[in-house]
């Protein structure tokens, strides 16, 4: 599996992936919808998959001597690790805004959401979203991407229509502040574990279908 | 004599095509042909027997082990190349080799290097930098620093020009005398009449024939079907659009 990370990393990655990590610095923005930063994120590494296609990765891949379910498993652990790292960024910013920047005119005056432990539950879900409508049915044919990602943009710009709408509905404005941590806290645990649970099913169900394949 | 490849009764069907069953055996340290012309089933069968496609039925087995359950063990063995097979073209040749490397147990820098310096292939070119016929030795580069007994080679030969066309069956024919295996399919059958031990055609799907490359000869020769692979080729396979175009 290190051989497989270490063949993601240098040669399937394209280099987009990484650098749109630096979108997790929309965290900070006020008055704009921060949950846009994971959906870039995740555009970043839609990079890799079209870089992917363009350099017969996956067929380079499934000649090596390996287990051909290892190929999936690797693209895997390489999103996630930048889901992680990205998520990581994200969450020392939310750190440092509700140390910090609590009181800073643009946070308290700012219609759209503000970086909190339930921004990040967001990320996580949109982060999901992404593992769970886009890798996971791309890896039917190890080619088409259109149709996947389609479905993760819709569902994606919902979740952060969704959420810039709850925060204003009465009761829920604990949502979007700095008071009820706990709660807060609690909701981005549930959201951890939607992310890690959907993660692993959607990785099975595209290890099983990759080797169902014909490539 | 030892078969590092051994295929029964291969059958694979798609909606609009069906291959099979096809049944032929590699010899160690020989080369074995496999013919037929455009969308014969050529690349099918290579597919199914490098486990890229999956077979409806029939049995593969290489160094006397069976394909499934092994697959890790005999692709440290196999190396393989094609004319579609362009992989990272803007990634420097020195890179996809130190990472393609550590997944062979047997990988060689001695014997990388040599083969790099035989080839003449510079490993800070990218593969989009090299001509096909580079990519090709480039392919077999890898194969032979991990010390594969088997090339499965799918139209090595095809848009390449004369001179590389030749010098790649002289390598071929060197690489048979150092006891490595070859099955090279193509539709060029010029080529294999340099340096054939067996051949193996289909035609539609279904297999002609699979035997010596003398007996596989003589036998169509006798039978009045032509004298070498072209004239059987465009006996079995050549259509009459003058007829056809009279209808």
């Amino acid at each position: 599996m290190i051989n497989l990370l270490n063949k993601e990393l240098r040669l399937s990655a394209h280099l987009l992936s990484f650098l749109f990590l630096a979108f997790s610095l929309m965290a900070l923005i006020p008055g704009y919808p921060i949950l846009l930063g994971a959906f870039f994120i995740c555009f970043g590494l839609f990079q890799t998959f079209q870089n992917g296609r363009e350099t017969n990765d996956v067929l380079y891949s499934a000649l090596l001597p390996i287990d051909k379910k290892d190929v999936v498993k690797a693209r895997y652990i390489f999103i996630c690790l930048i889901q992680i790292i990205a998520f990581i960024l994200m969450a020392g910013l939310t750190a440092l805004r509700m140390v910090f920047l609590a009181n800073a005119a643009p946070y308290v005056n700012n219609a759209m959401m503000n970086s909190n432990p339930v921004f990040l539950a967001w990320t996580l879900l949109i982060f999901a979203l992404f593992n769970t409508l886009f890798v996971g049915p791309f890896y039917k044919t190890a080619y088409k991407f259109g149709k996947p990602f389609v479905a993760f943009i819709v569902a994606s710009m919902l979740v952060i229509c969704i959420a810039e709408v709850f925060h204003h509905l009465p009761g829920l404005e604990f949502l979007n502040t700095l008071d009820r941590l706990p709660l807060q806290l609690m909701l981005m645990l549930f959201a951890m574990a939607i992310f890690v649970l959907t993660t692993i099913i959607s990785c099975k169900t595209a290890q099983r279908n990759f080797e169902l394949l014909d490539l | 004599m030892t078969h590092v490849l051994v295929v029964e009764n291969l059958i694979k069907t798609y909606p609009a095509f069906r291959l099979g069953p096809v049944s032929f055996k590699v010899e160690a340290g020989s080369i074995m042909g496999f013919i037929g012309r455009n969308g014969a089933g050529k690349t099918t069968t290579l597919k199914s027997i490098l486990n890229i496609a999956h077979p409806n039925s029939g049995t593969i087995r290489y160094f006397g082990q069976e394909l499934p359950g092994n697959e890790r063990a005999i692709k440290q063995r196999v190396g393989f190349a094609g004319g579609a097979a362009d992989y990272y073209p803007r990634k420097k040749i020195a890179d996809i080799i130190a990472v393609t490397r550590n997944f062979y147990d047997n990988w060689d820098d001695a014997a990388y290097l040599k083969y790099m310096d035989i080839f003449s292939i510079d490993p800070q070119k990218t593969p989009r930098e090299l001509s096909e016929g580079m990519k090709v030795k480039l392919n077999l580069a890898i194969a032979l620093s991990h010390h594969a007994k088997l090339l499965i080679l799918d139209e090595p030969t095809s848009g390449l020009d004369p001179v590389s066309r030749e010098e790649l069956l002289e390598i071929f024919s060197a690489l048979k005398e150092r006891g490595v295996a070859i099955l090279f399919s193509t539709h060029i059958t010029s080529d294999l009449d340099k340096c054939a031990d067996h051949i193996t055609y289909i035609r539609k799907g279904e297999l002609i024939a699979s035997d010596t490359m003398e007996s596989f000869l003589s036998g169509h020769r006798m039978r009045g079907e032509g004298s070498n692979l072209e004239e059987i080729m465009l006996h079995y396979e050549k259509e009459d659009y003058h007829d056809k175009f009279a209808e």
